[in-house]
């Protein structure tokens, strides 16, 4: 089975501080890392290669120092990483990123499975997997927490809100990956030597190498655009109560009541 | 195609170690710590990410890595454990490389070759009741019979012997001949004769299971010995700068994690209002213990560097040992006081930063003989 899977180099950091002028994230000084969730979609692409055969290749779009990022997919055991790394590329949204993996993906050629996380840490959209899906006009299956490849399908668990569904999909298919799929393996000491020599298996990527106009991609491409970040205030008006539990009773209905919150009938 | 530099693997090491050391050590490592025996799963684990070859080429199913990034890989594990960091060195360097060096190709095929994929463990017997520094003094002996060695004697202090599956043995094989009378020789584990004792008692890396070994007439074959003849302690000269640089690196682990600690808990910690790290008493402490990191983290990779070119730079690895052994016990002793009562907790991992540290300051020399030792290469003596 042929294996592609997204992975994105994010900030290793929730608490990532914005740049309050041009409303992005301020990534100096932050260490970087896969997105988690791709991690372990990565995980996915590389047990079924090792039940099917096939080969697992990594698309990441990033600047170059998401090199690391393909690098560290190759340590863990992918057999190929494109980098899809040009100026044209910077700023763009979801769609604007989504054309240029689409495109990517089609210059691959054949393929039967993509596999991404769900979302990233820094964005959490969750518009990519579905976005190159729609692009490439193939099936996708969101939010997958088990999975199961045998040639020609994949037989999925997708964690709903309100309880599971298993579905059953023909390859070709994408699939977005949970946490909760499996337990990403870590590099090996030889993967990393391997990886990182100038022979390792890493091509890079520019938006004319994957045949797209560079108005459809990046900023130009993009078509939406950051208007203002900011942190929400979270101040909240807090009242300690105090004394037996019959005083606090009371003293939260008729808290309750001011607010005008109704307890039911 | 654009061209864009992949990272250093020195980068990657850490990084994946760090990782490794963050998501399965360090949530495991108090656990570890009192169960008291030898972690099996935690050895599997560490095996699959390949480490145990670190420092062996391809053809024996190694990585072909060098010193440098040996000496990352078991700073990252030491920062989360030093039982896990001290076994791991064990299985890398001193239980496998006479084997490797000097093993036939049989011996490589059964025992070496399966250590590097973890599924045999590996020892490394030197010291004796009256000889560690010493080794002039080494009692065990190697006599020929036919076409056997016939070994007697005992050893004590070795890491992994309770759980080991062969040993690299120090033996004496001509007593007039003195340091140049002592040969290494390897003795698996189920050969008639050779006794294991119950594991010691320890004040510090109780993960690591140490004990004696005891030779009565132990008889194994000729090709046994590693190396050639009267070359046991030359040869062991050979490794001896990567053994203390290593021990450098493992020192270096702790004093990190330490510091790390201690940095985060002055930030936490309140007193008179104020986040202890405000006072200037606890500044010093942690100026200085960032300051000495700084200078082991430069000797040890600077003598690494030094090994990698192909140096045998004793000296320098002497120093980095003895400095990095003294700052990561001098970084345990000052995160104990900036932690306060709570590091007389054994809820809190600085109480065993403080009792794992003693192990760096014996094994690849105490700080007394390195001094010594120092002062030698310097033209005192």
């Amino acid at each position: 089975m042929n294996i592609v899977v997204l992975v994105k180099q994010v900030p290793n950091t929730t608490d990532v501080k914005i740049d309050p002028k041009t409303g992005n994230l301020i990534r100096e000084g932050v260490a970087s890392i896969i997105n988690p969730e791709d991690r372990h979609g990565l995980e996915a692409g590389l047990q079924i290669r090792e039940k099917l055969g096939g080969t697992v290749t990594v698309i990441s779009m990033g600047p170059p120092q998401a090199m690391e990022t393909v690098c560290e997919c190759l340590a863990m055991g992918a057999d190929r990483g494109i980098l899809l790394s040009d100026r044209a590329f910077a700023g763009a949204d979801t769609w604007a990123t989504s054309t240029a993996l689409g495109m990517a993906v089609r210059k691959l050629g054949e393929f039967d499975l993509i596999l991404a996380g769900r979302q990233a840490i820094d964005g959490d959209t969750a518009q990519i997997g579905p976005q190159v899906a729609e692009f490439l006009r193939i099936a996708q299956l969101t939010y997958v927490r088990r999975l199961d490849a045998q040639e020609g399908k994949v037989i999925a668990e997708r964690a709903l809100e309100d309880g599971c569904e298993h579905i059953e999909a023909p390859t070709p298919v994408l699939v977005t990956v949970l946490g909760a799929l499996n337990k990403p393996r870590h590099p090996t000491v030889e993967g990393i030597l391997a990886a990182t020599s100038e022979r390792s298996p890493v091509e890079v990527w520019n938006a004319a190498d994957i045949g797209v106009k560079v108005q459809d991609v990046g900023l130009a491409g993009s078509l939406t655009h950051v208007v203002r970040t900011f942190t929400p205030k979270g101040a909240r008006d807090t009242r300690r109560l105090e004394g037996s539990a019959t005083v606090i009773a009371a003293e939260l209905l008729e808290a309750l009541r001011q607010k005008e919150i109704r307890l039911g009938e | 195609m654009n061209k864009i530099p992949r990272p250093t693997p020195e980068e990657m090491i850490r990084k994946s170690f760090a990782r490794f050391t963050d998501e399965e050590i360090i949530p495991k490592a108090r656990e570890m710590d009192e169960a008291d025996q030898f972690p099996r799963w935690m050895f599997d684990k560490i095996a699959k990410t390949g480490a145990f070859g670190i420092r062996y080429p391809r053809s024996v199913g190694g990585a072909g890595g060098n010193t440098t990034q040996f000496c990352i890989m078991v700073e990252e594990l030491a920062r989360g454990s030093m039982s896990v960091a001290a076994f791991t060195a064990m299985q890398c360097l001193m239980g496998t490389n006479f084997l490797f060096e000097y093993g036939t190709p049989e011996q490589h095929e059964r025992l070496l070759k399966p250590a590097i994929r973890g599924e045999k463990v590996a020892s490394f017997a030197l010291t004796e009741a009256d000889a560690a520094t010493d080794l002039a003094n080494v009692k065990t002996t190697a006599r020929p019979d036919a076409e056997e060695w016939v070994i007697s004697g005992s050893k004590t202090w070795i890491t992994n012997a309770p759980v080991a599956d062969f040993f690299t043995v120090l033996c004496q094989t001509d007593k007039n001949k003195g340091l140049r009378g002592l040969d290494f020789f390897l003795i698996e584990r189920d050969t008639p004769g050779l006794y294991v004792s119950k594991k010691f008692d320890k004040l510090g890396t109780r993960a690591t299971e140490i004990s004696e070994l005891a030779f009565t007439d132990v008889r194994i074959p000729h090709e046994n010995r590693l190396g050639k003849e009267g070359q046991g302690v030359g040869n062991l000269m050979r490794i001896l700068s990567v053994i203390r640089v290593m021990t450098a690196a493992l020192s270096l682990g702790l004093a990190r994690a330490a510091y790390d600690q201690s940095a985060r808990y002055a930030m936490e910690r309140t007193q008179f209002k104020k986040h202890i790290g405000s006072f200037q008493l606890i500044q010093q402490k942690i100026a200085n213990m960032a300051t000495e990191i700084w200078a082991s983290h430069l000797m040890t990779y600077t003598t690494a560097e030094m090994i990698d070119q192909g140096q045998r730079p004793l000296k320098e690895a002497s120093m980095a040992k003895y400095y990095a052994s003294e700052v990561a016990c001098r970084c345990a002793d000052e995160a104990t006081r900036i932690f306060g009562a709570y590091s007389y907790s054994m809820e809190y991992d600085v109480q065993r930063y403080y009792r794992d540290c003693r192990f760096l300051l014996f094994g690849g020399g105490t700080s007394e003989i390195l001094q010594t030792i120092i002062s030698r290469e310097c033209g005192v003596s």
